[in-house]
């Protein structure tokens, strides 16, 4: 038998840590201690999902969630999820501004150009604003050549900067998808966080060759996104599952005296739907009514988490 | 290939022109039952296969043949009229021939007819300007023939339409398509030539996405419409919305989920600022009082 080729079992990267050079293995219980504005256990962030989809985006190398999963022309994925950006997007903003609380948007930059009104409306709401590409369907990824990637990075930071100036400086790749290119090219941009990696509830150094970005939490696990579309669970699931990490996060800053990050990834066009906006309303009045929660955007947590982090 | 439908304009869900339907209603309510018939033995179709299994897909005919033959007689007669709700019916027009006595159960329930094509088995996918057109005007005169009605509204099969399928709509006199699922009011649609609007149908009070896709049982199908409707009846106050509730009697019709639908209906006719409306209604009424509004709020840039 000739078997596989005998390099199959050469582990060039088998050695103590990552099996690369973007960032150093950090335990949980390793990361530094942090302490949040009035000594809060939990900053909680509302980060969403902002995408536009066009509908003739490319069905390869796989379809974002959310993407036309039917024959073209799909007017009904394309008109669902626009339906976010005309209706869901502002249910959540009149929930979120009636309650006080901030949100970052991680947003298609194609959208900056395509809605003005709505870019007046989340500037008015005091959203932050991140980068998320330029669209769902300029997906970044290893067959993406890296002048065009480049380009696709400067482009999209380019539209959301002309419109709500340099204090942009979050960037997330739409789908959770990059290469291996992709953070070179977002810190080069200017971008100091990047949001995306799913696998951490603290934030954490990552270093390219154009300079450092912090990366932030964004769970996929714990998201509409894939609880709703994806698995087809009720809202309440994913409510009740959004109340339980909160639960177990404060009792670790109780527990440990590091206040912890939970950031709660929803999307216009599943959440801001009428039969589910309540649902949401009700579960941003139960985190909140736990107390000690400081309600910020991902580039303020950030910003505290730097502070206190300065190595 | 177009990145977008092109048909309608951006308007953000605040700052529009208040919508007032009649009697201070805040809702326009309406039901669309999706009436259909897919063929035993249909052509094939370059973009999407009528069956998933090979023909005679036994279990998926006899599944929607069902709707016919028993979904249809429990839900329509026994408990919409009981709640005293008429249907709009997503109709696919052969059934005028092959089930005449449900279009006169229908007719005598005062129900509106508009098209749902042909057959839910022939979609508009690579049909030219002609087929298309053909079909349209087809389906127009069976209704007519079959009812007495004219042609208003139309709901392509399984949203199998091409990119120009609303003009055609528009030419060809439809006055409100379903087509697209961007809204929770009506709203203008822009065509080549010709009047059209769109009023909401929806995808997420519906059966077969909840039912099927969703997997979603009964009492939590019937909490979910519950939702739906409490959230536009309360932003109805501001501007009037509408809620649309499709239905498959082969689906609702069930034995085991009529109950739901007989929940849902007993709850929303319990409100008082509800309009009970068909399709037609709702786009008649938009048309004549709020569509100009719209346009010239939408020209001056949503201001």
């Amino acid at each position: 038998m000739k078997g596989l080729p005998e390099d199959y079992l050469y582990y060039p990267a088998r050695r103590r840590g990552m099996d690369h050079e973007i960032y150093p293995f950090r335990a949980l219980p390793k990361a530094q201690p942090v302490t949040w504005p009035n000594g809060a256990r939990i900053a909680l962030c509302i980060a969403v999902h902002m995408g536009h989809f066009p509908m003739d985006m490319p069905l390869k190398p796989f379809i974002a969630p959310g993407g036309m999963e039917r024959p073209y022309p799909s007017y009904w994925d394309y008109t669902l999820r626009d339906y976010g950006s005309r209706i869901g997007v502002y249910r959540l903003m009149n929930s979120l501004t009636v309650r006080g609380m901030p949100a970052t948007a991680l947003l298609s930059a194609i959208l900056a150009r395509r809605y003005p009104a709505l870019m007046d409306d989340l500037a008015e709401a005091r959203w932050e604003i991140a980068c998320a590409g330029l669209d769902m369907g300029r997906l970044h990824h290893s067959g993406v050549p890296l002048d065009q990637e480049r380009a696709t990075v400067q482009e999209a930071a380019a539209l959301v900067r002309a419109r709500f100036g340099t204090s942009v400086r979050g960037w997330h790749s739409p789908a959770h998808s990059e290469s291996s290119d992709t953070l070179r090219l977002v810190a080069e941009a200017g971008f100091s966080f990047t949001t995306g990696w799913a696998n951490d509830d603290v934030p954490y150094v990552m270093v390219t060759d154009a300079g450092r970005l912090i990366c932030m939490p964004l769970s996929q696990d714990l998201s509409d996104q894939r609880m709703l579309h994806q698995q087809h669970l009720p809202t309440e699931d994913f409510t009740k599952a959004i109340l339980t990490a909160h639960q177990t996060l404060d009792r670790e800053a109780e527990a440990t005296g590091s206040g912890r990050i939970l950031v709660v990834p929803i999307t216009p066009w599943l959440m801001g739907v009428p039969h589910r906006i309540r649902a949401f309303n009700a579960m941003l009045d139960s985190m909140m009514a736990r107390g000690s929660v400081w309600p910020a955007t991902m580039g303020q947590i950030a910003d505290h988490w730097r502070a206190q982090n300065p190595n | 290939m177009l990145s977008e439908p092109g048909h309608y304009d951006y308007m953000p869900w605040r700052r529009r022109p208040r919508i007032t339907w009649p009697n201070g209603a805040r809702i326009a309510f309406w039901v669309a039952p999706n009436i259909e018939h897919y063929e035993l033995d249909p052509p094939p179709n370059a973009r999407r296969m009528p069956w998933t299994r090979p023909q005679p897909d036994v279990l998926g005919y006899s599944w929607r043949d069902y709707g016919n033959r028993v979904g249809f007689w429990r839900m329509a007669p026994d408990v919409m009229a009981r709640h005293g709700v008429r249907g709009s019916v997503s109709l696919n027009v052969a059934v005028c021939d092959h089930y005449p006595e449900i279009i006169e159960r229908c007719c005598e329930l005062d129900w509106e007819l508009f098209s749902h094509g042909t057959y839910n088995t022939r979609y508009f996918y690579g049909m030219n300007e002609d087929q298309q057109r053909a079909v349209i005007r087809e389906n127009r005169e069976t209704i007519k023939r079959a009812s007495g009605q004219e042609l208003d509204g139309w709901l392509t099969p399984a949203i199998s339409n091409d990119e120009t399928t609303q003009h055609l709509l528009a030419e060809e006199g439809i006055k409100y398509t379903l087509d697209m699922l961007h809204d929770d009011q009506p709203t203008p649609i822009k065509v080549r030539s010709g009047h059209l609007i769109s009023i909401p149908y929806s995808l997420e009070i519906n059966d077969v996405p909840l039912l099927i896709m969703r997997n979603t049982p009964p009492e939590r199908f019937a909490a979910i419409c519950k939702a739906q409707f409490d959230q536009l009846y309360e932003e109805g106050a501001e501007s009037g919305t509408v809620m649309c509730m499709p239905l498959h009697p082969f689906l609702i019709g069930q034995p085991h989920r009529v109950s739901a639908l007989d929940d849902v209906l007993r709850y929303v006719v319990g409100h008082d600022k509800v309009w009970l409306a068909t399709g037609r209604e709702i786009a008649a009424w938009y048309t004549e009082h709020h569509l100009a509004e719209a346009q010239s709020w939408i020209a001056a840039g949503t201001p």
